[in-house]
């Protein structure tokens, strides 16, 4: 009867092992582990994901002992899950990657924590215009106008070239972009960022010209690239990408001013595991990884000390002497909805 | 009398499984949607606690609603004709077929539902294109001098939408065509006949079950098609699944979003009873 079975060998490690649990050193083993851990960074998928995963958790998060787990979707979902999820005490998301008005949307819901910047040491590098109590910019760029040169001889200096009657038929918008289209169009017809609705009429003269109307901006790209389009508004770090794919457009600066477009991350004030949080949002703004989205992207850091190379600088950076325009979220947050509702039934109408 | 009951409760019993499934994953989400329908929506607050009717009263008084539920029944209604009409000699041939290779031309019909819709909306994007297939070949033959806009008009929807529930179609419709007894044809043709006085006088009435099913299964699935209208369709094409889905997915307006979807669900559901009711007084079933 003394036979030791296989079986019951390993039954009694099992066994061992539970009552080491309870001891002190198997709490510190508990203790060691609670320090990492996963961090769920809600975001989009695609590139800016496999990006962030290739460049910042895996070379610099990981050595921390904590683990990024990327929950990915759209970002009206991520507001929509932080609504929810904002009486819970525990929320499923440790990050989440807004656009600058969805992140003041949500801060004004009350979801979000005013960060602190004493625990992310890259913090102290970020560009002054793009600071808020809530968020780390991450990435951004300003918004621009592509045009052919082949057709668009003149380069264009403001958004009304778009209605020059020399280029009709030959313009292009984006459905997706409803929201910066009223605003370009507003900023010429005698608009502010706190009031689109001269922006209005102005584009339906444009639709009575024969603007055309593109889906999403891979749409609007193929436009371009078969030449049914010679100029369109876009964002700078996209024209630049599709420089890069061989599109034939230039890029020019409206006289009315660059409005920012900027991609930020937030945490919300019931996540889980705020120390990991912060070592990501520090992550987020190491200059080695904001390189490589100026480099992949076209983005512009949102550091003053990433060594962007001479040649990309050129190409992604704007001239000292424009004028930055930030976007009046509070203006946005309370009339998205029916510029969107306009947009559909007016102007696409 | 006790075996008969017991007979009866061992099908209930069985339909038990399949019964709770659709309960619990059906019946429960959609009543939980028809309460967030009476819910009120305040812009970046989400949605609101509340019992009122102004999703529906919005949806019955704003013409552009009513103007997309218009070209949704358009488009579905155009597309059921259609695809009847293209399904039914494919239909024939494969029920009436002696040929040894049968096997094989149902696969082909079977083929495409292989491939997702939108990824077959993608191939079409292809064809429809400026630069796409049609318009080269038809520069190629002389027909054109300037390329067609084919891409984002109605067109493109209706031929991308038959595309995709032909197979639905072609099949429903074989396999009732191939349960008509071949002798009342045959009958027919021998009293003198002629092939479509046959056609319409035997074998239509007799099928008519068949193309009524066909038919309700099409209508529903151009009802509630989504990929196609959006990428052939599109950005001023608006149809109803696409409509819905921004109210969710893009404004997070849970609370329209949901009555649009229980107003689509309704018109759908009593249209199709109506067919339904409408053909078995016709033909007496």
């Amino acid at each position: 009867m003394t036979g030791i079975t296989r079986r019951r060998f390993v039954q009694g490690i099992g066994a061992g092992a539970a009552v080491a649990g309870l001891s002190p050193a198997g709490s510190l083993i508990g203790a060691a582990r609670a320090a990492g851990g996963p961090v769920v960074v809600g975001t989009w998928g695609g590139d800016y994901q496999a990006l962030m995963d290739q460049y910042i958790a895996q070379p610099i998060i990981k050595p921390t002992g904590y683990e990024i787990v990327f929950d990915s979707g759209m970002d009206t979902a991520r507001k929509t899950k932080l609504l929810a999820e904002h009486p819970l005490p525990r929320g499923s998301m440790d990050v989440v990657a807004l656009t600058r008005s969805g992140g003041y949307e949500m801060w004004k819901n009350d979801t979000l924590l005013e960060l602190d910047p004493k625990k992310m040491p890259n913090y102290s590098h970020v560009l002054d215009k793009l600071r808020t109590p809530y968020s780390i910019p991450h990435i951004y760029t300003g918004r621009v106008i592509l045009y052919n040169p082949k057709f668009v001889k003149d380069k264009p200096t403001s958004y009304n070239d778009l209605w020059n009657p020399a280029y009709a038929g030959k313009v292009g918008v984006i459905d997706i972009q409803y929201q910066t289209t009223i605003e370009s169009a507003a900023m010429v017809a005698g608009g502010t960022m706190s009031d689109y609705e001269p922006g209005k009429a102005k584009l339906l003269e444009l639709k009575k010209a024969g603007v055309k109307i593109y889906p999403t901006n891979e749409a609007m790209a193929s436009a371009l690239k078969t030449e049914e389009v010679w100029m369109c508004i876009m964002w700078k770090a996209r024209g630049v990408m599709w420089q890069n794919a061989g599109i034939p457009i230039e890029m020019a600066n409206p006289k009315e001013g660059i409005v920012l477009y900027i991609s930020d991350q937030v945490m919300p004030k019931n996540a889980k595991n705020k120390d990991g949080a912060y070592v990501w949002l520090n992550g987020l703004l190491d200059p080695t990884a904001q390189v490589q989205f100026a480099k992949n992207m076209g983005y512009n850091p949102t550091v003053d000390n990433a060594p962007i190379p001479a040649d990309l600088k050129a190409r992604i950076e704007f001239p000292p002497d424009v004028t930055y325009i930030n976007q009046d979220q509070d203006y946005l947050a309370k009339n998205d909805g029916a510029l969107k509702d306009w947009w559909d039934k007016e102007f696409k109408a | 009398m006790t075996s008969a009951r017991a007979a009866a409760w061992r099908r209930t019993g069985a339909l038990a499984p399949a019964s709770l499934l659709v309960f619990a994953f059906l019946a429960l989400p959609m009543l939980l949607m028809l309460r967030f329908s009476f819910n009120s929506f305040v812009p970046g607050k989400f949605m609101v606690e509340a019992v009122t009717v102004e999703n529906y009263v919005k949806l019955a008084t704003d013409p552009y609603y009513r103007h997309v539920l218009g070209l949704t029944l358009g488009v579905s209604a155009s597309v059921t004709i259609l695809t009847l009409i293209a399904g039914w000699p494919i239909a024939q041939f494969l029920a009436r077929t002696q040929s040894r290779h049968k096997g094989l031309l149902l696969l082909a019909v079977v083929l495409p539902l292989f491939v997702g819709n939108a990824v077959r909306a993608a191939g079409w994007m292809v064809a429809f294109g400026r630069e796409g297939l049609i318009n080269r070949l038809l520069h190629m033959i002389g027909l054109i001098d300037a390329p067609l806009q084919i891409m984002f008009t109605p067109t493109a929807v209706i031929v991308g939408i038959v595309s995709v529930n032909l197979p639905y179609v072609v099949l429903t419709l074989s396999s009732v065509i191939e349960g008509i007894d071949r002798r009342a044809e045959e009958a027919a043709l021998s009293l003198g006949a002629t092939p479509f006085e046959t056609w319409r006088l035997v074998t239509l009435p007799l099928a008519l079950p068949g193309l009524l099913a066909a038919g309700v299964l099409c209508f529903i699935l151009s009802m509630n098609a989504y990929a196609t209208p959006v990428l052939l369709g599109g950005p001023s094409f608006q149809m109803m699944a696409p409509v819905v889905a921004d109210q969710v997915l893009q404004r997070a307006n849970w609370p329209f979003g949901a009555s649009l979807g229980f107003v689509l669900m309704l018109v759908t559901l009593g249209l199709t009873a109506g067919a339904n009711w409408l053909v078995g007084r016709r033909y007496g079933r």
